[in-house]
Formats: C-alpha cells, structure tokens, sequence
C-alpha cells in the first residue's frame, strides 16, 4: 500500500521547517505521517518546527501519532507546532494536549 | 406598482426551510479509507447549513466512533480477525437544535468501560498516553449518547448539539 505521505523539510540553519500538505491526518495515515516525521527529525538532528495550515481534519490517530513523534524526539531536541487550523486546535485543547505541545498561535494569513 | 404582501414575503422559503432538514444516510465497510470518503461527504452534505464549529465537532465524533468500529468490532481469534469488517450503517439527521445520529454494526460487542465516564489517559510526560483519547472526545462533544446491543448488531446513538447551545450550556 505505497501511500505517499507529503510532507516536505526545509531548514533555516537552527530548525527544521516541516510542512504537511496532507489536508487530513486520521486514522488513513497517522502511522506512516509518524514515520516519515520521525524520519525527518532524525535525519536532520536539529529542533523541529511543524506547519499544520494545510492540516483541515486530524483524529485521535493523527493525536496519537503526534505524541508519539513528541516522545521520540531526539534528547534536547523540541518540537513546536504552528498554523494549527480549528479543527486541529480543537482536538488539542479537548485532549489537553495543547499543555504537552508548544504551540505557536496562529498567524493572521495574508498569503493563504 | 405592485407590492408583494407580508405574508408572501415572509413566509414560503423559511418554512420550506425548516420543514426540510438535510439527513445523510450511508451504509459503509468499517474500514479507514471507507471512513474518510464517508467522513468528506457528511462535511459536503452539511456545510451549506452549518456553522464550521459545529460541523467540526461532529466530524470528529463520527471519526471517532466510526474508526472505533473498524479497530475493535472485528471477530478476532488469537489475533486475526476471522470474519469480514464489519458493516455499518449511518444516519445524520440535522435538526433545530444540531445533529441526531445513529450508528449501528455487525461487530462484536461494545465493552461497557467505553460508556463510562472517564478522564484522560496519562499526562505524565515519560508515559504519554497516544491512544485513549477516542472514547474521552465521543462522551465530551455527544449529548444524550446511549448504547444498546440488538441481536447482531451495536446501536449507538447521540446528538452533537449546535456551537450557540454548546456556549451557552
């Protein structure tokens, strides 16, 4: 099953940007989205920056894969969420996850 | 110059409108991608009447107990599942107040701690808990859930109620 999971790095030289361009993050693909954000972060050994505008829908499977990829990262390495969607920052603040994470509040967008 | 009179200015298009509700009806495989598609067209059906909050929370209800189903209500022995996923049958119906749904399937049964209340699973950051949160987000978002087995099949039932009463209540 060679679901492709988009999500692409870049890096500013301290972090490592990682977009998502999949609009939902459920039960379809949480364990590859793990996979491949984990493989990311390890490959390039830095702080991680997760940009989730694109993300309109996530379940408890993409919550759950989120927390893993928490867990897992790298010792001294953090992980930071930004451009969460309504959908998304709902399942966070039910879960209180919005505790665990750190969360960048959301820009207002000029350029979509 | 004519003027249309109060009543028919008024009148025929509110009625029509709160005579007919939409509904969604969809009988499914309980299997993710099955889920997903059937998740998009309930987000399609609904849109038009509905505020994004509202329809958000009952998304995520739906995928909750709906991936619910396609995780556990599989006859399993030693492992492997021993029958098909089961089917499930779904129905929306948008009312005054918010959403009436009913789910049912031909899986195993419900185990009853999944009715109960509960809290979230650990917040200990060394034993972060990454399942547990499904069955916490159906019993927060639901009004009035309630379960029953009929022969062969689960029955679940709930309203997810509109944002104005969520703020108020």
């Amino acid at each position: 099953m060679g679901l492709s999971m988009n999500l692409t790095a870049a890096n500013d030289g301290k972090t490592t940007i990682i977009i998502t361009r999949e609009t939902r993050i459920d039960a379809v693909n949480a364990t590859q989205f793990k996979d491949v954000m984990r493989e990311i972060i390890n490959d390039h050994g830095k702080p991680a920056l997760l940009d989730l505008r694109y993300v309109d829908f996530m379940d408890s499977s993409g919550l759950g894969a989120l927390v893993a990829v928490h867990k897992a990262m790298p010792p001294g390495l953090s992980l930071t969420l930004a451009n969460m969607t309504p959908n998304v920052e709902r399942v966070f603040k039910l879960t209180r996850m919005d505790s665990v994470f750190q969360v960048l509040p959301t820009q207002q967008q000029e350029n979509g | 110059m004519m003027y249309p009179i109060d009543r028919q200015k008024a009148d025929p298009g509110k009625l029509a409108a709160c005579e007919t509700w939409p509904i969604f009806h969809r009988v499914l495989t309980a299997s993710p991608l099955a889920i997903r598609e059937t998740l998009c067209d309930i987000r399609n059906r609904f849109t038009k009447s509905t505020d994004p909050d509202t329809l958000g929370r009952l998304e995520l209800v739906l995928a909750e107990v709906l991936n619910n189903v396609a995780e556990h209500a599989v006859p399993r022995h030693g492992g492997l599942a021993v029958k098909d996923s089961p089917t499930i049958h779904l129905s929306i119906v948008r009312t005054e107040r918010g959403f009436v749904c009913a789910v049912t399937d031909d899986g195993i049964s419900l185990p009853d701690k999944c009715l109960q209340p509960r809290n979230l699973p650990g917040f200990e950051d060394s034993e972060l808990s990454e399942s547990g949160f499904g069955w916490f987000l159906i019993q927060d978002l639901t009004q009035t859930l309630c379960y029953y087995r009929e022969e062969q099949r689960n029955c679940l039932a709930f309203s997810v109620p509109l944002a104005r009463a969520v703020r108020s209540s």
